[in-house]
């Protein structure tokens, strides 16, 4: 019926083994691409990413409104000047009858509680308690707010009581005034005024006059905006850098002055220190070297210095990496690396059971174990290529639109390269995984994977929080997520120092939620072997997991 | 892999017990199969499935020992290289063509791609599915289905070749081109063991066969000396015709009948006790009394007739 019996002499056992393996690799892969369920779960993962995408091009692309970092360009009482103009000519902003350029009260002399004489003649401007017999009145005066300013509307409206001030009644509030039959008036607050004043006994009253106002140009509010940049020189040796270009830290007493004394607080909503890191220089930042000596480690700031930065310069670089890191470990690592997994290795095995065509596999002469490796390699070439392409997809629109002077930023390659590589392993160490668990239990085995899902799933939120913590490391996604971490490190060594100034400079490019240096670095504090850690957890889980499903297997009875 | 023992006999069982908690599969089976078609009869339950999951390593023996040309099949594959197995399962992947499928289990067999091709489109050949090599499987009748099955066994040209019920619920064409199928690998040398639960199936394509019943070994041997010895017994011939008195007048005067009933309006049941002689002279009378005959039925040719006549009880039919 056919010719000479098989196989040629020359064929060697392994091309037959390659044959055998690319063969059921091959239905695998075809198998997987027949069946509708492969496509919605890779349809949803594109989805998600070209949502990702726009997000990225809304938020990240658009440019970054430069932020008030410290808060100074607000013009809290509507008198025109911002806050930080306010704060240069020792006001607040809380009154709108204190600014720049306004009218200020100096006092020329007064009658206290105990002198002797208790009337004066003159024309000023009063703050005290008297009878007023007045030859002309500046009823339009106004000065400050919450002073107590006799309001003359008022005073004309409302007679003295009967009998004498002090004896027989007391004037209700600082800044009331009434009127008596014979033109005199009782006063009790602030005005102007010109004639005699009568002052009772143990009242005080002092006088003197309002400078005159000058107008000031008000500074427009972008002025206080990114006014305070990062002054950092690039040398890493010099460790205490930064100016504090706005004068908000160097003026630190006359705000104390102006303020009355009051405590004050700094942009950071601490209590206002000119040497807060304690380097004995006032009003600058001071830089930390890492052990290397060639990365920023810490920045620490003295109060209001440097704390309004030029946003577009920082935050663009920064949330253009938070954006790529936060993708990696979400979407790739702790998403896709998931589901794939659940929908696609699930049923490897179990479904050609179920199927009946296993036979068809299983009556050829090749080994149980070799057969389910060779579905996971099939599993793997699907989904592997999958996330190859999606994350060359993203990582070249991102690395197209994202900032930076060339065309393409080519620092990128190796940080998606990591996370195409991190989730590669977990989908091969998920899928060796769910599949021996559908081998264990083709009934309960999808449930067990979803329970496990779920604490993968949260696992992998905390490690993203806090790697440090040793209950994440019972996961498999915090290993990938640790590669992550450290490639990122490597490919973009200066991200230490970048989240180090957006917590120093009140910078919300939220690198420091989806970023920590990597924790599994044995001590070296070196990227690589953090690395080298993870891939070899994560490959010793996934070779274990495939022994157990192939010893499983192959003393399995397949009726 | 090439320890594979050329004098070992293809197929060996001794002593071999399954049993499935505490239902008893088959029963301390002991076999020896080795050159020709040899058919596997039994009803369902009988046990054929058992042994063939047992040969294919499926199933491990609870006692006993299978070798494969001298291997146990549970502990290794090594044996399948030479052996071709066309299940009962009617499951395929039907997104296939059938070329896509034989070739892709022919590389299982550690061809190369293109050898797989070829072979592949040789036995499509064989089995007579020359036309259809790029139409899916999932379009095929059942008939074709079950070649495009045996063709997946014989690709890599094995010398052993196992079909379980292969010609379960075929249209009478594709049983015939089956039944030729099975025959021409039969003379050409080859060891091919067959299962069925009809008689007349086996019949037409061997002599030689293993009876099962209950999941013992009922007899073994040559078909026709079983079937000869049947033939001596009490048998039923059901025909329906249009006038079954009539009819009843002629075959009561011949030889080997000696007796009639009518068991329904338009039949009549003939007994005999020498089915031969009685197949020799029903045609003749029946083209003698010139009636319209709408069937002929034989009830008790059938294998639990058969089965019941060797286990020497009573068939009451």
């Amino acid at each position: 019926m056919m010719d000479e019996k098989g196989l040629s002499l020359r064929e060697t056992v392994w091309s037959q083994l390659d044959r055998k393996a690319g063969a059921i690799i091959e239905l695998t892969i075809r198998q997987l691409r027949n069946r509708i369920s492969t496509w919605v779960v890779l349809g949803v993962g594109f989805l998600l990413m070209i949502l990702l995408l726009a997000f990225y091009v809304d938020s990240v692309r658009e440019g970054f409104e430069s932020i008030d970092n410290d808060g100074d360009s607000v013009d809290m009482d509507g008198d025109g000047y911002p806050l930080g103009q306010e704060i240069k000519y020792g006001h607040s902003d809380w009154d709108s009858n204190q600014f720049p350029g306004s009218s200020e009260f100096i006092q020329v002399s007064a009658i206290g509680y105990n002198d002797q004489v208790r009337a004066i003649s003159g024309n000023y401007t009063w703050s005290g308690a008297g009878t007023l017999n007045p030859i002309w009145i500046d009823s339009n005066y106004v000065g400050q707010q919450w002073s107590g300013i006799i309001n003359w509307f008022d005073v004309d409206n409302t007679s003295c009581p009967l009998g004498t001030v002090y004896e027989d009644w007391w004037p209700q509030y600082f800044g009331y005034g009434c009127h008596y039959e014979n033109n005199e008036y009782f006063v009790y607050g602030k005005f102007t005024a010109s004639g005699e004043i009568v002052v009772p006994d143990g009242s005080e009253m002092l006088w003197g006059y309002n400078t005159e106002l000058f107008y000031v140009e008000p500074d427009p509010k972008s002025m206080y905006i990114n006014e305070d940049d990062i002054d950092w020189n690039g040398i890493l040796l010099q460790k205490s850098q930064g100016f504090d270009d706005d004068g908000d830290c160097l003026r630190y007493n006359w705000i104390l002055d102006s303020e009355d004394g009051s405590f004050y607080y700094d942009n950071d909503g601490e209590p206002f220190d000119n040497d807060k890191n304690d380097n004995g220089i006032i009003c600058d930042v001071l830089w930390l070297l890492d052990d290397d000596l060639d990365e920023i480690e810490s920045i620490e700031p003295d109060s209001n210095v440097d704390e309004d930065p030029d946003d577009e310069r920082y935050m663009g670089e920064s949330s253009h990496r938070t954006f790529i890191i936060g993708v990696g470990k979400m979407a790739f690592v702790i998403m896709i690396g998931l589901f794939l997994p659940l929908f696609l290795a699930l049923g490897l095995v179990r479904d050609e059971t179920e199927n009946g065509t296993l036979h068809y596999l299983l009556s050829k002469p090749i080994h149980r174990g070799e057969f389910i490796l060779y579905r996971l390699l099939g599993y793997l070439a699907v989904t592997g290529s999958y996330v190859f392409m999606l994350s060359l997809f993203v990582g070249i629109l991102t690395a197209i639109l994202g900032p930076g002077e060339g065309i393409i930023r080519l620092s990128d390659i190796p940080v998606w390269l990591g996370i195409g590589f991190a989730t590669f392993l977990v989908l091969a160490a998920y899928g060796a995984l769910f599949n021996t668990l559908g081998l264990i239990s083709p009934k309960y085995g999808v449930y067990i994977s979803i329970v496990f899902g779920v604490w993968e799933f949260v696992m992998g939120i905390l490690t993203i929080a806090n790697p440090n913590w040793t209950l994440s490391a019972i996961s498999i996604n915090h290993w990938a997520l640790q590669i992550i971490d450290s490639v990122v490190l490597l490919a973009w060594p200066d991200t230490l120092q970048l989240q180090q100034m957006a917590s120093a400079f009140n910078l919300d490019t939220g690198l420091d939620i989806f970023w920590k240096p990597p924790a599994h670095t044995l001590g070296t504090a070196n990227p690589t072997v953090a690395i080298l850690v993870s891939i070899f957890v994560l490959s010793t889980f996934t070779i274990l997991m495939l022994g157990i499903g192939q010893s499983v297997f192959k003393n399995r009875e397949i009726m | 892999m090439s320890d594979l023992n050329k004098k070992a006999p293809s197929i060996l069982l001794e002593g071999v017990s399954k049993w499935y908690g505490e239902v008893i599969g088959i029963n301390d089976i002991s076999l020896a199969i080795e050159g020709g078609v040899t058919g596997i009869l039994g009803s369902n339950g009988a046990g054929k499935s058992t042994i063939f999951k047992l040969l294919m390593g499926r199933l491990k023996p609870s006692q006993g020992t299978i070798r494969l040309f001298g291997i146990d099949p549970w502990k290794s594959t090594a044996p399948y290289r030479r052996i071709g197995y066309v299940s009962e399962s009617e499951r395929m992947y039907d997104w296939m063509t059938s070329l896509d499928f034989i070739s892709t289990l022919a590389r299982l067999h550690g061809m190369s791609r293109e050898e797989a091709i070829k072979r592949s489109k040789h036995v499509l050949d064989f089995v007579g599915l020359e036309d259809v090599h790029h139409k899916k499987i999932g379009k095929y009748s059942k008939g074709m289905r079950q070649r495009v099955k045996i063709a997946h066994a014989l690709v890599h040209d094995p010398d052993l070749i196992i079909l379980d019920e292969p010609l379960h619920g075929c249209d009478p064409i594709a049983r015939t081109s089956i039944m030729n199928v099975v025959r021409e690998l039969g003379s050409q040398g080859k060891t091919v063991l067959i299962s069925s639960h009809i008689l007349e199936e086996i019949e037409r394509i061997t002599e030689q066969i293993v009876i099962l019943h209950n999941g013992k070994l009922l007899a073994i041997g040559n078909l026709h000396a079983i079937r000869d010895l049947l033939d001596q017994h009490p048998h039923r011939i059901l025909i329906k015709c249009e006038n079954p008195r009539d009819l009843a007048k002629l075959f009561i005067t011949s030889g080997p009948i000696y007796g009639v009933r009518f068991p329904d309006v338009g039949q009549l049941e003939i007994q005999t006790n020498n089915l031969s002689a009685a197949h020799d002279i029903i045609p003749s009378t029946l083209v003698e009394s010139g009636q319209k005959i709408t069937s002929i039925e034989n009830p008790d040719d059938n294998l639990d007739s058969l089965i019941g006549y060797l286990l020497g009880g009573i068939n009451d039919g």
